[in-house]
């Protein structure tokens, strides 16, 4: 697009403004698929939007496409209003779930669709697609029909096809959800890798969150047509601004309780939370409700079980059960008596495991109780 | 066959062992093979004979085996001006009912509305009246008194009625209506590979409505097309009921003329002739069909070298 600014803003290349999408026999702002999103993703940057089916993640990522007229809000890319650009004048690169393969022409054909349209010239096209099929590894299947290809090679194609017109933007619709866990991890570094060769500004949906965390470079945690969150992966998942967030993005166990001190502000604020059957936890964060109320998140891999001798001081529980799962052995801990239910894992083969009934001394990183807004709204 | 065949799964059964294992199957084709033997294969047997005749004056036919009566007919104008005719109406019928039936089929295959049954049973309702019954309606349609010509004239658009029966321009029309429902059915079901996610694909990479159409659209319902192509090339080149009435004696086709030379000229050998000409024309027909159906195959599987 030769009408974009030479240099564009660092931040907010592609800018969401109030993005709303309701769709016919849906009501009210309620009922909105996607519920005003405002959302800033800087040139060059790599951002997942991660939620759980149904949250409007890929009516957003079909919005910022042109494939879905939003009901209010506008798209911009570079500065410039897209909002009522029709996809094809939209120069977005879309890989979609399903791929969407040409099924009649072969993979060379398929790749070079989009120069084509751009009535790019034949000995350019010729240049452009080999490179993009070397980029994606596939130099060598040029002129293999897609049927022929397996999921993981059409994957690649789509890829291709989505990255050799430049797009201003690359936006991907769980792009890994139809491929075996082995050539999931594979395709997730491939992802990343060919992001950081080409530097295009890249929007990726998914609802797997290791996927999210992994590949980022930040996370917008979508739930009911919101962003509950926006933030790196580490600040998704270790302070996570919410209950939903909190269990959507790894797994925590949530611990209501009342304050009895808060001490520092801002980045450095924290409070000693009474848990019942715990005792008083420190934890940072500063989100404690008026009436001296907060909610503990301690991640389960953050807590620790030792064998209780009589003499030791400190919460105690019951190992209620055990599961093994190869890396790691997951407890359900009773604390106290009547003490709320914990999930604890430990490395599997470290110390020793525990069985169903085992009385255990429960403790944890200083770091890592942190205080969450409960949103009363559980996942 | 004392040989197994190359690609056979299991390995090589003495000839009686698999006559053994497949007898089931033999039994249950015993019956329809029957029933083609006696109405199929051996009345045509019969019209091949019939066509090495001699016609004689009256009716009469001379028993011999000859092919003059064929260089007879090949020779003759008036021959070639009825399978000119015949080929004629079956081209022009095709290419409108394909024109007419492809945004129908398209429609019926890409909507989401609930009311799609409905809309699909509407297209292929006409299939419940009898052809006949169909030819009868264009008549009063078309013809010079008809609803056409009446409309035209009491608003003076026209002077004189068009000549919209009774020729060429009158069995096309009506012809063609009557095989949409064929085509639209053929259409749909070779439609399979269309895809909604296709053509956004193909917007995406920015291809215009057109383009669309012509580079993703045209190619994926290619095959269902053919289908319907042959259907309908093939019904019309054989249909007599629309020419005999809407042609009213002035279009001649090879089913009228096949009629005409058996039940009232009583020359059968000639009406041999032409059937078994009409059947080398399907023949060349269903040929090119399938030259042409294994072209678009290969492009969707990979030129010969198909992974089945």
């Amino acid at each position: 697009m030769a009408d974009q600014p030479a240099a564009p803003a660092r931040a907010g290349y592609l800018r969401l403004a109030g993005l709303t999408k309701v769709f016919p026999g849906e009501g009210g702002p309620q009922g909105a698929a996607v519920a005003g999103i405002d959302l800033e993703v800087a040139h060059g940057e790599l951002l997942a939007v991660l939620g759980p089916s149904g949250c409007g993640k890929s009516t957003t990522l079909r919005m910022i496409a042109g494939l879905i007229e939003p009901s209010a809000g506008t798209v911009e890319v570079g500065g410039r209003d897209i909002t009522r650009l029709p996809v094809h004048r939209r120069d977005m690169g879309v890989v979609f779930q399903s791929y969407a393969l040409f099924p009649h022409l072969d993979v060379f054909r398929n790749v070079a669709f989009g120069l084509e349209m751009r009535k790019t010239a034949k000995s350019e096209v010729r240049t452009r697609v080999a490179r993009a099929l070397d980029l994606v590894r596939l130099g060598h299947l040029g002129d293999r029909r897609v049927s022929q290809l397996s999921g993981g090679q059409q994957q690649r194609v789509a890829l291709a096809r989505a990255l050799v017109i430049e797009p201003a933007v690359l936006l991907l619709d769980e792009p890994l959800s139809n491929l075996d866990a082995q050539l999931r991890g594979a395709m997730r570094d491939e992802i990343r890798r060919i992001h950081d060769e080409t530097g295009i500004t890249t929007v990726f949906v998914t609802h797997d969150q290791r996927e999210a965390l992994s590949m980022a470079d930040r996370v917008a945690v979508m739930n009911a047509g919101r962003v509950e969150q926006l933030g790196t992966p580490e600040e998704v998942y270790e302070r996570p601004s919410g209950r939903f967030t909190a269990e959507f993005v790894g797994r925590a166990n949530l611990l209501p309780g009342t304050v009895t001190a808060t001490h520092g502000a801002g980045g450095g604020a924290g409070a000693e939370v009474a848990i019942p059957g715990l005792g008083t936890v420190r934890a940072t964060g500063d989100a404690v409700t008026p009436e001296g109320r907060a909610t503990v998140m301690l991640r389960p891999h953050r807590i620790t079980l030792r064998a209780a001798g009589k003499a030791d001081a400190g919460p105690r529980g019951t190992v209620l059960s055990a599961g093994y799962s190869g890396e790691v052995i997951g407890y359900r801990v009773r604390a106290a008596h009547d003490g709320p239910e914990l999930e604890v894992e430990h490395p599997a083969g470290a110390g020793t495991a525990f069985g169903p009934g085992a009385e255990v001394l429960i403790g944890w990183d200083d770091a890592a109780p942190r205080l969450v807004a409960d949103d009363g709204d559980p996942a | 066959m004392t040989t197994a065949v190359p690609t056979a799964p299991a390995p090589a059964a003495p000839p009686a062992g698999r006559l053994r294992r497949h007898r089931p199957v033999l039994l249950l084709l015993a019956p329809g093979a029957l029933a083609l033997l006696l109405t199929y294969a051996l009345p045509l047997v019969w019209v091949v004979r019939m066509a090495l005749n001699r016609p004689l004056d009256g009716g009469a036919i001379l028993q011999t085996v000859t092919l003059s009566t064929f260089t007879d007919v090949l020779a003759s104008s008036h021959y070639w001006n009825v399978i000119g005719q015949t080929l004629q109406l079956g081209v022009l019928t095709t290419v409108f009912t394909l024109l007419l039936s492809y945004p129908v089929a398209l429609f019926l295959a890409r909507t989401t509305s609930r009311w799609r049954s409905l809309l699909f049973a509407l297209a292929v309702a006409p299939l419940l009246i009898s052809s006949v019954a169909r030819t009868f309606g264009w008549m009063a349609i078309l013809g010079n008194q008809g609803v056409v010509n009446k409309t035209l004239l009491a608003i003076g658009v026209i002077d004189d009625p068009l000549r919209l029966a009774n020729n060429m321009t009158g069995v096309v029309i009506a012809s063609t209506e009557i095989y949409m429902p064929f085509a639209i059915l053929a259409m749909l079901a070779g439609f399979g590979r269309l895809d909604p996610e296709l053509e956004r694909a193909a917007a995406s990479l920015g291809a215009g409505r057109f383009a669309v159409l012509r580079r993703v659209v045209l190619p994926l319902t290619a095959p269902g097309v053919l289908t319907a192509s042959l259907l309908v090339f093939v019904l019309s080149l054989s249909g007599y009921v629309t020419p005999r009435l809407i042609g009213g004696g002035r279009v001649f086709v090879l089913a009228t003329e096949i009629y005409d030379e058996a039940m009232n000229s009583l020359n059968w050998p000639v009406a041999a002739v032409l059937s078994v000409l009409l059947l080398l024309l399907f023949g060349l027909v269903v040929a090119v069909h399938l030259w042409a159906q294994r072209v678009l195959e290969a492009r969707f599987t990979g030129r010969g070298r198909s992974t089945s």
